[in-house]
Formats: structure tokens, sequence, C-alpha cells
């Protein structure tokens, strides 16, 4: 019962804007911490994070995603790796849209590397977004 | 060398946001990106040559 009240005080003293800073900071990597006056922070996070993804596409990496044509174990197997990809934002939504990244690319020796590349970029996001909440809510400088 | 390659800028990359989201100083921060790229760096060299001498074929 204590915990729960001392949960939702936590939860109220969280200002509507850091939610906002959060997603502007998935939607677009380095954003959370631009809008934040951060610049320095968030061209090194943001410039990581799309180089990462850039690099990763360009080397043959695929984007995970689930599908119909999944069958089975197949298909709950790709949600894990998805989630790391769909970490990058609108970057993801962009590839998704124009069906950038989504063939594998196994003939290349790089291809492995890309995606690993593109899974980390979204991974990356992730902390990169949850720093920036931080910072937005008061929790961290 | 172009794996080697790969793994210097995966490396140099992810130390660059771990440096970055970490707490303290400056020099802190670079301190600690500079080591999460050596230790990236070192366990990945470790483990290749490890699975270089494994007899998998």
């Amino acid at each position: 019962m204590a915990s729960k009240e001392y949960s939702s005080a936590r939860t109220a003293e969280t200002p509507a804007g850091a939610w906002l800073i959060g997603v502007a900071a998935w939607a677009v990597p380095g954003l959370g911490h631009l809008l934040q006056r951060r610049w320095v922070r968030g061209a090194l996070l943001g410039g990581a994070v799309w180089v990462m993804c850039v690099v990763g596409i360009s080397l043959g990496g695929h984007l995970f995603g689930v599908s119909s044509k999944d069958q089975g174990l197949s298909g709950v197997l790709q949600i894990l790796p998805m989630i790391a990809n769909v970490g990058s934002g609108l970057l993801y939504v962009f590839c998704w849209l124009t069906n950038t990244g989504f063939v594998e690319n196994a003939q290349l020796v790089t291809s492995e590397y890309g995606d690993k590349f593109l899974l980390v970029a979204g991974l990356l996001n992730y902390l990169a977004m949850l720093d920036a909440f931080d910072i937005a809510a008061g929790r961290k400088k | 060398m172009r794996h080697l390659l790969w793994m210097a800028v995966f490396a140099g990359l992810t130390g660059v946001v771990f440096g970055a989201v970490a707490k303290g100083t400056d020099r802190d921060r670079l301190g600690y990106g500079l080591t999460v790229f050596g230790e990236f760096m070192l366990i990945g060299l470790v483990l290749g040559w490890i699975l270089y001498f494994l007899p998998w074929k």
C-alpha cells in the first residue's frame, strides 16, 4: 500500500513535458536533448544512432518485422529483434514505409554486421530516450 | 581487416553513447566512453582468437 502511494506520488511529480520529450527522443534520435538545449549531448547521441543506422543499412543489414508470412515460432522469434529495431523511431517507420532494409542480404559478407548495427542503434536510442526523459523530469542534470 | 574496422566503428559509436549518458564530469564521461570502447575491442579480439582455434567445421 505504502509503495503504491509512493509510486503514484513519483508519477505525479513527472511533468507532462517530460513524456513529450521522451516521445520526441524516440522518434528522432537526438531530438530530445536538442529540445532541452543539450546541444553537444544531443549531437553525440543522435549522430551516433543515425550513423549506426546508415552504416547498418549500407552494410546490407536487415530490419526485423512481424508479418503474416511468419508461421509458428518463426514469428515469435522476430518480436524481440523487432522491438530493438523499433527503437530507431521514425527511421524504422521510414524504412518500413519505403520497404528499405527489410530484405535479407545473406550473400553479403557484412550483412551480419549490418544486422547488429541496426539492432544496437535502436537499443542505444532507447538509452538516449531514457536519458532525455530523466533530464526533462529533473532526475538528472 | 574490414572486420576489424567495422568492429572499431561499432565500439567507437557505442562508446560515444555510453559516455554521453554517463554521470559525472566531462572528464569522467570521456574516460568511461574510452573504457567502453577499449573493452569492446579487447573482448572482441579475445573472443575472435578463441573461436579461431575451435575446430568447428
